[in-house]
């Protein structure tokens, strides 16, 4: 509830901002809604969606993973590891922007699917926490914000890139239906886990997309 | 096989317990055996030879303990370190090695840097470090005798970012003219954090408290670099730190303490005052002494009143100097005291004695009040039905009764008055209450109730009638007794007397109240003053049919008008056993000019010298003032009351008018 209220301020912030611009629609052509609001509430979204995560992650190792030793088995495990991301800053801030968002969007893209199951296997889940249940819901309704946002973003610096529409393929259902309760927990707790890494990734690369793009570095 | 040998000093020695402890300054992790004294020396049992304070420890040794790894740390999310914790020594130099390898990785490393970052530590730089990978890190502790390696450590720089604090804290008190001063301070992030660039996103807290206090008071301050304070206290020096936080990491610790003096900034605002306070005090004073001029009085009198010299309530000293004594004293509140206009009223209601008991001492007028009982406001001149009056010839002829009354009777008091004492004792209080100007002169009427019976009542209370004539007209005596003034006032005590025990006897007993009010105020004068009624009096107190003279009414000139009363039989004797004394009666021959009426005396009656010499001694504690200005306005009372005392015999008018004048 915390955070609904941080999100709802922070869209309330926003669209004080750009009380001056028009409002755009969904679905307005010519719509000027500028490149650094576009980017602020970009920022703020994956700000929010990696709290979101982080705090998923940790109630449920706190319940189900303690002494299972999952973390043993999390290596190289997330379906998003093909995407070759940057893994440091030198490597972020050589990669040109263009493909650091075309990046971002695969990303965000790959995580549509496993975001839209987890909430239905939490909800099926026996005790199925409250905390993770609500933030579940709750990420996967605002990376679909964050997407649509950062295709304005992408339509806005790099138009006429090509829509292909790549991502990882998430094939970690069946994992999240097994009857073996310790493998299913695991699947759960592996998928937490990317989530948790590569929301940080976006938001990462978002920012610093943001004072690269919208500051020319200088933040 | 010992291989090494240390020496310790033996410290304490617990003799009942048999343990000892050995202190050492080196850490010793490996196994240790205790040598004793060399001869001593035993594998299983130990033989302590404690007189000997020289013990060998030898120690032992072993492949070290297990190392682990205590903490992992990233300043800037592009290094970090690694710190551990060794194992048990084993007794040797043990080697500590940090291995690792990535996420994803076969290939195992080993630490780059293990200087860098301090003992025991493990420095990753910049090349050596991924972001968004899992670190896998194990520590191998090697000695001679062996090694052991920690668990693996799995660590992703991601949520390890731990800032350094910020640098640079400066604190300047700002004053601009048009507003407070505030405090303004300034920091920079830390040195190694990249926030140009956005690879991290610091946000920042600050604190601050006045030195010598214990809380600190923290503000949160986003993302920007800068803080203002307001409301400081001046003249206090406040200590300020400041921290950050990147975006999704821990806080880092405090900034060393910045210190900061705010001045004392009077200056301004001191001059505003003082001039503010000034204006308002001449304004005060302007408004104080405006407001006196216009009331008229002077500042002096405003705040030293004069003093204010002695005065009496209603008493006002011309009407004295006109001699219009009538008005004074009514003004002094004595009310008809000296009678005006009402002597007749007065008079005739004193007068109306009647034997019988049931007319007698119950007026009409208190029988519209039964409740009163004692309540001495009740009392009204003018209401008095004037039983027992000391006019009533017929009181006077009982004082010519039995002189030779029982004299013992007369002296037990409180035997027989003690059933009687609640409404005796309520008695003094009434007259008290109504004749104030009466306590002062006769102290004697104060509270003495239990000795108030001094008056015998050797009767049943249903037959106190004659009794009570018998104390009016001991009244009456009393107050010619009195030199004059004495005489208007116990008249006055008199009436009122009467009238309390009237009042009284509607809600009581009824003779047996008034008799007692009436004895009591006999007895008390009686008591307390030796001019007052001698024990001789008793004699006059038993009752005995007698011969009635009703004044009817008295002129204003004091002429009284006398008709004679029936004589009632059946009147109770007091005393059955009593014996018979010749009492005297007295009856009015004739009204002589002056208002003094003479009495003849009855032949059957006594011989009153007693009261003539009781009547002509002054009284001792009587005031004198207010009698001679009761005598100035109260001419009649003397004759009054000469013919109460003069029902038993005929006194000198002389005598009295004398004392009067």
């Amino acid at each position: 509830s915390l955070l609904f209220l941080l999100l709802l301020v922070s869209n309330l912030l926003l669209c004080k901002s750009v009380s001056s611009l028009p409002i755009c629609h969904s679905g307005a052509a010519n719509c000027q809604v500028s490149l650094r609001d576009l980017f602020d509430r970009a920022v703020i979204l994956s700000h929010y969606i990696h709290n979101l995560s982080s705090e998923m992650f940790n109630e449920f190792d706190k319940r189900y993973a303690q002494g299972r030793g999952f973390i043993t088995k999390t290596i190289k495990s997330c379906h998003t590891s093909s995407l070759s991301t940057p893994e440091d800053k030198e490597q972020a801030q050589q990669i040109r922007y263009e493909d650091l968002l075309t990046l971002v969007l695969r990303v965000l893209r790959s995580w549509n699917t496993p975001l839209y199951h987890l909430v239905t296997e939490v909800r099926g889940m026996q005790e199925a926490p409250d905390g993770i249940l609500s933030r579940a819901i709750e990420i996967e309704e605002q990376n679909k914000r964050l997407l649509e946002g950062m295709e304005k973003i992408v339509g806005q610096v790099h138009p006429g890139i090509q829509e292909n529409e790549v991502y990882s393929v998430w094939a970690g259902l069946p994992s999240l239906q097994m009857a073996d309760e310790d493998a299913r927990l695991f699947a759960f707790y592996n998928l937490l886990h990317c989530l948790r890494r590569d929301s940080h990734k976006i938001d990462n690369y978002l920012k610093l997309l943001k004072c690269r793009i919208i500051y020319d570095g200088n933040c | 096989q010992p291989i090494e040998k240390r020496c310790w000093k033996l410290t304490l020695w617990h003799f009942r317990t048999r343990s000892l402890l050995i202190q050492s300054p080196y850490h010793w992790p490996g196994p240790i055996s205790l040598l004793l004294s060399p001869a001593e020396w035993s594998n299983g049992s130990m033989y302590l030879n404690i007189e000997s304070s020289t013990f060998w420890l030898l120690l032992g040794q072993s492949p070290p303990g297990k190392p682990e790894i205590s903490k992992c740390r990233s300043p800037e999310k592009e290094t970090f370190t690694c710190w551990w914790k060794p194992g048990a020594d084993g007794g040797l130099p043990t080697n500590y090695t940090l291995t690792y390898h990535k996420e994803g990785e076969i290939l195992t490393h080993e630490c780059p840097d293990y200087k860098t970052s301090g003992p025991n530590s493990c420095y990753f730089d910049k090349k050596h470090t991924s972001i968004w990978t899992l670190y896998i890190i194990t520590i191998n502790a090697t000695n001679q005798m062996g090694s052991s390696s920690s668990d693996p450590h799995y660590v992703d720089v991601t949520y390890i970012v731990e800032p350094d604090p910020p640098v640079n804290l400066t604190l300047e008190v700002k004053q601009p003219e048009d507003r407070k001063p505030y405090l303004w301070m300034k920091w920079f992030p830390p040195t190694l954090v990249d926030v140009r660039s956005g690879w991290l996103t610091l946000q920042y807290e600050i604190r601050l408290k006045p030195e010598k206090a214990t809380e600190w008071e923290t503000h949160f301050a986003g993302q920007q670099t800068q803080f203002k304070i307001l409301s400081l206290y001046p003249g206090q020096k406040y200590l300020v730190q400041v921290r950050c936080k990147p975006d999704h990491g821990y806080w880092s610790k405090w900034s060393p303490e910045s210190s900061v003096q705010i001045p004392n900034d009077f200056t301004m605002k001191d001059t505003t005052m003082w001039i503010f306070v000034a204006v308002l005090s001449a304004v005060i004073c302007l408004i104080m002494v405006w407001a006196a001029a216009l009331k008229g009085y002077s500042m002096v009198t405003c705040i030293l009143p004069p003093v204010p010299g002695p005065k009496i309530k209603g008493f006002d000293t011309h009407l004295l100097e006109k001699g219009k004594s009538e008005e004074l004293l009514s003004a002094l509140g004595c009310q008809d005291f000296p009678p005006t206009s009402d002597y007749e009223d007065l008079l005739v209601e004193f007068l109306e004695v009647d034997d019988s008991e049931d007319q007698q001492l119950m007026p009409s007028h208190l029988k519209e009040h039964p409740g009163q009982g004692m309540k001495p406001t009740h009392l009204d001149p003018d209401s008095d039905s004037g039983r027992g009056s000391c006019d009533s010839p017929s009181l006077l002829s009982e004082k010519c009764e039995e002189p030779q009354a029982n004299p013992t009777t007369f002296h037990t008091p409180e035997a027989t008055e003690k059933p009687e004492n609640p409404p005796e004792a309520n008695i003094p209080q009434p007259w008290k209450a109504q004749n104030p100007s009466l306590e002062g002169k006769i102290p004697y009427f104060h509270t003495s109730g239990s000795k108030s019976s001094t008056w015998p009542l050797p009767q049943p209370p249903g037959q106190q009638d004659p009794r009570s004539y018998h104390s009016v007209i001991d009244v009456c005596k009393l107050a010619v007794g009195t030199a004059g003034a004495s005489a208007t006032l116990l008249d006055k005590t008199d009436k009122q007397a009467l009238k309390s025990s009237k009042t009284i006897e509607t809600g009581e007993e009824g003779k047996a109240a008034e008799q007692k009010e009436v004895e009591n105020l006999y007895s008390k004068t009686d008591h307390n003053t030796a001019w007052l009624l001698p024990q001789g009096k008793s004699p006059y107190i038993s009752a005995k049919p007698l011969d009635y003279v009703e004044i009817h009414k008295i002129n204003k000139d004091g002429a009284l008008s006398l008709l004679p009363k029936q004589k009632e039989d059946g009147e109770a004797t007091e005393k059955p056993g009593a014996p018979e004394t010749s009492k005297e009666y007295a009856k009015v021959s004739r009204v002589m000019e002056n208002n003094i009426l003479v009495l003849v005396q009855d032949p059957r009656g006594q011989n009153l010298t007693l009261f003539e010499e009781l009547a002509k001694e002054p009284p001792p504690s009587l005031a004198q003032d207010q009698a001679e200005k009761d005598l100035t306005s109260y001419p009649a009372t003397p004759s009054h009351c000469r013919l109460q005392l003069g029902g038993l015999d005929y006194l000198d008018p002389a005598g009295f008018m004398h004392s009067f004048q």
